[in-house]
């Protein structure tokens, strides 16, 4: 019985929020917009004690009994403690409490500004070195895939930077023919014949372009090549899984609502 | 077949009355969104029946989702942990219950297993539903024994606190396998790649456009869009949910069509073959 009504919430709930973007009645529209997540709020907060009592009960099970790691745990309850001290119990300033958690010169500022920020900012400053372990990893040649990927990664990196803006046509030219030639490398036999192509080529293509009057097309232009990649062939890409994402979370949303989807009811 | 043809009538019937719209019942402006929710609603209810009824739904081979339980064999057999990360957002976010629907099936493996199920959590109410997921899913593989209180437990409300809570997490306990199912945002990379310095098989899912590149770089196997809302229902094995899979492609094909036909369209419009600018149409209408 006390799931069924789980059940019947969740089915209920679910109707009543979507038909709040659809119909045309003032109360259900204010109880979506405005009532509903205020609810959800206020149940949100609740289980906010019920995380700190859990994390109070996890680390001092862990002292207690000296388990494994258990000295980490000793710092994280001073930490915690600290913080309710300077929050609640001692001010360090003339401020009132409450309104001193946003004052500067209250203890549990200074500790916001000096020990919180600079923490989290070190946490974020990591993300360049794993971007570049990661870029790395990705960027190995392995296939065919990996190789687009890192001619579209370079290219992209040169068109992004100021120097990108100073290489002439031709060398554009030149990377591109280069580029083709390492592509289709295996296809050659007899690598003498594959030099005096290249060299060929890397002579006469140049020669051709300009006899053309085509120096300035868009493609011999890295930054401009580069901004062509973002917008096509990325957002293209990207595009496609948005989609598959939107289709996807109307068909979980629909299982849920529909009551077909029981698991996250412990079903 | 007739028992079919509610499918085709009742949509356009819905459709035909929101057109009418009597009584200034419904809302002007959301007209797109209510067609699609409409279409799309039936369209995934008529494979559900369509699947209920017995018909046989192929389901594509999924390489995350076939190595979930490959990764949990290899924590077992190495004796280590399984870490499970079910992302940093909170209930309202569809991610968040995708991440939870698949950690309950994650737990009957670990429970079946035997192995070590660690659950670090970011939000406390998700922290709340993710211990009732993993309890039901212990009690229902029989082994409620193995079940422990500080399986699933609550670190921080803070992104990169959260971040540096799990990578010492991952630094200390050194879990063989680690599931990334949920919403995350920049902390993403920070974490997988921890997981990946420590040698885990580390299998990602999200619906975070942004973050999949990451993902997809730093793990083993990643749910890409789709798939990791479809993962649960496919773990599940029911044919209602197969079924609502099968819909969900068939509205996909139905998006394929019509971005051709919008394309043509545009040319043709371009051109002058045609005055009406069809993608005018689907520009998607919000309120407020």
């Amino acid at each position: 019985m006390k799931r069924q009504i789980a059940y019947f919430l969740v089915v209920f709930v679910g109707f009543l929020a979507l038909a709040g973007h659809f119909i045309h009645y003032a109360p259900l529209n204010d109880f979506i917009d405005n009532d509903a997540t205020q609810w959800f709020d206020i149940i949100a907060g609740f289980a906010a004690f019920l995380g700190v009592i859990n994390l109070l009960q996890l680390h001092l099970n862990k002292v207690a009994n000296k388990r494994q790691n258990w000295e980490y745990s000793i710092f994280t309850l001073f930490g915690f403690i600290l913080m309710i001290i300077f929050g609640f119990i001692y001010n360090g300033s003339g401020f009132d409490m409450g309104p001193h958690l946003k004052k500067e010169g209250s203890a549990f500022y200074w500790m916001f500004k000096n020990i919180y920020l600079p923490l989290g900012a070190s946490m974020f400053a990591l993300l360049a070195f794993f971007v570049a372990s990661a870029s790395y990893r990705a960027f190995k040649i392995r296939n065919f895939e990996a190789t687009l990927l890192l001619i579209s990664g370079i290219f992209l990196m040169i068109g992004r930077v100021p120097i990108g803006q100073l290489i002439p046509w031709w060398i554009t030219l030149e990377i591109y023919i280069c580029l083709f030639f390492a592509i289709v490398a295996n296809k050659f036999n007899d690598k003498k014949i594959m030099l005096y192509s290249l060299i060929t080529s890397m002579i006469t293509i140049p020669l051709i372009i300009l006899f053309l009057d085509l120096t300035n097309l868009s493609i011999l232009k890295i930054p401009e090549f580069q901004e062509w990649i973002m917008n096509v062939p990325a957002t293209a890409g990207s595009r496609a899984i948005m989609i598959g994402i939107a289709l996807g979370t109307i068909a979980q949303s629909y299982r849920i609502i529909t009551g077909r989807e029981r698991s996250i009811l412990g079903d | 077949m007739n028992k079919y043809l509610k499918y085709l009538i009742l949509p356009f019937l819905i459709l035909f009355i929101y057109y009418l719209n009597p009584f200034d019942l419904f809302l002007i402006g959301n007209e797109t969104t209510f067609i699609c929710v409409i279409l799309i609603c039936f369209v995934v209810e008529y494979f559900i029946e369509k699947a209920k009824n017995g018909e046989e739904i192929y389901m594509r081979p999924i390489a995350a989702i076939k190595a979930m339980e490959e990764a949990v064999g290899r924590a077992t057999e190495m004796g280590k942990p399984v870490l499970y990360i079910p992302g940093i957002s909170s209930l309202d976010e569809i991610d968040t219950i995708s991440g939870l629907i698949i950690l309950g099936h994650v737990a009957e493996m670990t429970a079946e297993y035997e192995s070590n199920l660690h659950v670090p959590v970011c939000v406390p109410i998700v922290m709340e539903t993710a211990k009732e997921t993993c309890k039901e899913s212990y009690l229902k593989k029989g082994r409620p024994d193995l079940y422990r209180n500080d399986m699933v437990h609550y670190v921080t409300d803070d992104q990169f606190a959260y971040a540096a809570g799990v990578n010492g997490i991952m630094l200390r306990e050194k879990p063989a396998a680690i599931f990334f199912q949920g919403k995350f945002y920049a902390e993403s990379l920070i974490l997988a790649e921890t997981g990946n310095s420590i040698g885990a098989i580390q299998i990602a899912g999200t619906g975070s456009s942004s973050q999949i590149p990451f993902f997809v770089t730093a793990c083993d196997y990643t749910l890409i869009g789709e798939e990791f809302y479809a993962a649960s229902a496919y773990l599940s094995g029911s044919p209602e949910m197969l079924g609502s899979i099968k819909g969900q492609d068939y509205v996909k094909v139905g998006c394929i069509i019509l971005i051709i036909l919008v394309f043509i369209c545009s040319i043709l419009n371009s051109y002058g073959y045609v005055n009406f600018d069809i993608s005018s149409i689907f520009r998607v209408n919000v309120i407020k």
